[in-house]
């Protein structure tokens, strides 16, 4: 009974006081005891995440070093096989014609770098109209591009790019939107358009009376043509990145 | 002694509840506080033993340290100084003098009452 009474007997103020610090005292451990926990367990994250990163990263700086070591190899493979014919075709006069159709099919696929004079195209959209409710009236689509490269290829070009990304025979020209794929790279317009061969059968071609040039025109299209004293393209390779 | 114990056991529990996410540059102000309040519990532990205990100080102090250092940190984080390092080498010298003194005071009673 005595136990009882001194336990429901109004505790002094020091003891309220010191309760009331012991309150504080354990809050404050317990809360930055959690704090330092989580700051441990988020540092121990980031830096696994961040060594994982680092060695991904590694890997494709390497892959990218040896596929560039294997392009180049190609490279001299490839300059080596043409010696071999240029000294054959010095040797045979009739296998002259089939070095040089295997030349000019090497061009088409874009195996081999193209250099020479030719010209260039540049399609660009047509001034905004308000008066005319269809944008499409007056944008650059893919069909004119294929319009120009179909005309540049039938005069004789030996190679075409356009914005710089050289075709081949089996490249493939989309539309995606406001923008055009070219073997899965996007160009937004305005599309140059670059063709090496002679200059004045491709200028001619594209200028003929009811020609390309007259049917973009008449798309509402800005078409500049200009001739080129020398326009370099690079082989092509297969780089994704 | 079961309230001030009951107290501290409701702290602990509050603080490893409690959610609350506070920026990265407050948390020095936080082991301020745990320095200031070690600090003060042990002063007060001292005066215990030397017989000079007197709990408005011991709460007035306890309360006040952390407020000081606090501020302080704060000053430090806008003026672009580490002030707080000076509260927590004050505080950390006299951790360790009050537990020294703490120490000194229990080794004299026990060889005392050894003697005795």
């Amino acid at each position: 009974m005595k136990k009882r009474n001194q336990l429901l007997k109004i505790p002094s103020r020091g003891r309220i006081l010191i309760s009331l610090v012991s309150l504080v005292l354990g809050f404050i451990l317990a809360y930055s005891y959690s704090i330092a926990v989580e700051n441990e367990a988020e540092r121990n994250s980031t830096s696994e995440s961040f060594l994982e990163q680092t060695k991904y990263r590694e890997e494709l700086i390497k892959q990218k070093e040896r596929n560039k070591e294997l392009t180049e190899e190609i490279n001299e493979s490839q300059q080596a096989i043409r010696e071999l014919e240029q000294t054959f075709a010095n040797s045979e006069e009739s296998a002259e014609a089939l070095v040089k159709e295997a030349e000019k099919l090497r061009l088409l696929m874009g195996d081999i770098p193209s250099q020479g004079k030719g010209i260039s195209v540049s399609l660009e959209d047509g001034a905004y109209n308000p008066s005319q409710e269809n944008p499409n009236d007056y944008i650059v689509h893919e069909s004119h591009v294929f319009k120009v490269v179909n005309e540049l290829k039938i005069s004789g070009a030996e190679a075409i790019s356009i914005n710089g990304q050289r075709l081949r025979a089996n490249s493939f020209i989309r539309c995606t939107g406001p923008v055009i794929t070219i073997d899965g790279k996007t160009f937004p317009a305005p599309f140059t358009i670059e063709a090496v061969g002679d200059p004045e059968v491709l200028l001619a071609s594209v200028h003929l009376g009811g020609g390309v040039l007259d049917q973009l025109t008449s798309d509402n299209i800005v078409v500049t043509v200009e001739e080129k004293g020398n326009i370099t393209m690079p082989a092509l390779r297969d780089e994704k990145s | 002694m079961w309230l001030p114990l009951l107290g501290l056991i409701l702290g602990i529990s509050l603080g490893l509840l409690t959610d609350i996410q506070i920026p990265e540059i407050y948390e020095s102000y936080l082991s301020i506080a745990v320095l200031a309040a070690l600090d003060t519990l042990f002063g007060g532990i001292r005066a215990q033993l030397q017989h000079v205990y007197d709990d408005k100080v011991f709460v007035s102090g306890f309360f006040f340290n952390i407020g000081l250092a606090a501020a302080l940190a704060f000053l430090g984080v806008h003026l672009g100084v580490d002030l707080y390092l000076a509260a927590i080498f004050a505080f950390g010298v006299r951790l360790f003098q009050n537990i020294a003194v703490i120490r000194r005071m229990l080794l004299t009673k026990w060889s005392e009452r050894k003697n005795a």
